[in-house]
């Protein structure tokens, strides 16, 4: 196989990857860091570390874990280097503001603020599991938490939101 | 379960299918960013070895390429095919185990793995569901769903990418079965031959509510 072809059959691997995967990665990233212009930086950071660690990729039946654990680092190293203050939810900039005002349903709407305003520990297990479809023993492990941890977690997310929602 | 059991669990998923509907927020169009050369000449570069090893390395490298190329087909990434029953029917024969009799129940759990509240709503009512596994059909996200019929496995494939027209037959050497066009996507039933589909037919696109 020559260099060129074994080239090119890396990125073709890896755009077929990406075109599977890039909502889900770009959808965890906005949660994660409630912000769609970091979201989108996020996502170009764990674009190109992907890339560069591609091989050690075995099995592309595990890429979308791969891919939302790469996310998930590449976020916390923004918010390491920028040291980012806690988000006022009545002080948004322009571009976290734009991750809630989409829809034009107002009870979407609601629930949107409600999750935004969660605290990042019970944001980001009801994310993997509600939207990504993780069990809590896979969530645990990327988390590097205990199984009973994110239950707690997942239930009392849940419950805040229900009683959110509930006041409107 | 018991009908208090039953309302909680009623509750439970239509607060999911909220949450999943407000946290799918638009997504902007995938910008690559510039990708380096990779240099992974290393990988084949392997240095010499004495010559009474070679057969277990090459048995060792042999078994990883194999390994790898299974693993790679198997998740049908890189599959491509003409139409969408020809993707379905390899889907299908690159997952054999799928299709196994048994009366062992998924659980609640591995089916909300298979089926994310960000796709859809699967309501398993009284059927046996027996194999819940998300596979990737023409580079999309399909949740891969078995349930024991009459005469064995029936395989539904629910796929909210695939918009279709019209009810679309799927013909294979030992199965058949139908896609059939629901709201925005596509659902694909597929049983044995002489498996009667018409009431599984009915029951899954009863229970499916798309979500994405």
């Amino acid at each position: 196989m020559t260099s060129s072809s074994g080239q090119g059959k890396r990125r073709q691997r890896f755009d077929s990857l990406v075109t599977v995967f890039y909502q889900d990665m770009y959808r965890f990233a906005a949660w994660l860091s409630r912000d769609k212009a970091i979201a989108e930086d996020v996502v170009q950071e764990a674009l190109l570390r992907a890339w560069k660690s591609l091989d050690s990729l075995r099995d592309d039946g595990s890429a979308k874990q791969w891919l939302l654990t790469i996310v998930r680092r590449e976020n916390a190293r923004y918010f390491e280097r920028r040291r980012l203050e806690t988000v006022d939810i009545d002080n948004l900039s322009a571009t976290q503001a734009a991750l809630l005002a989409e829809s034009p349903n107002e009870e979407l709407d609601d629930l949107r603020t409600a999750i935004f305003g969660l605290d990042d520990d019970y944001r980001e297990p009801l994310v993997l599991q509600v939207l990504m479809g993780y069990s809590t023993n896979e969530i645990a492990e990327m988390m590097g938490l205990k199984q009973g941890a994110v239950l707690t977690r997942l239930h009392r997310a849940r419950h805040k939101l229900k009683d959110s929602v509930a006041k409107e | 379960m018991t009908g208090e059991q039953d309302n909680e669990f009623q509750q439970y998923q239509a607060l999911d299918l909220k949450i999943a509907k407000a946290l799918q927020i638009d997504v902007p169009e995938l910008k690559m960013p510039e990708l380096p050369e990779i240099d992974s000449s290393g990988v084949t570069a392997l240095p010499q070895r004495k010559r009474s090893m070679m057969p277990v390395w090459f048995a060792i490298a042999a078994t990883v390429v194999l390994a790898t190329s299974i693993s790679v087909r198997m998740s049908g990434v890189f599959e491509r095919h003409d139409s969408l029953p020809e993707a379905i029917l390899a889907h299908i024969d690159h997952e054999p185990d799928a299709l196994r009799v048994t009366d062992v129940t998924v659980s609640n759990d591995r089916l909300a793995r298979a089926v994310p509240a960000s796709i859809a709503v699967y309501e398993r009512g009284e059927s046996l569901i027996t194999y819940a596994q998300p596979c990737v059909i023409n580079g999309k996200s399909v949740p891969h769903l078995v349930i024991q019929g009459e005469h064995g496995p029936v395989t539904i494939l629910l796929m909210p990418d695939e918009k279709i027209a019209e009810a679309t037959p799927i013909d294979g050497e030992n199965v058949k079965g139908v896609i059939l066009p629901v709201g925005d996507g596509s659902i694909a039933i597929v049983g044995g031959r002489d498996e009667p589909l018409e009431l599984i037919k009915k029951n899954v696109v009863n229970s499916v509510t798309w979500t994405a």
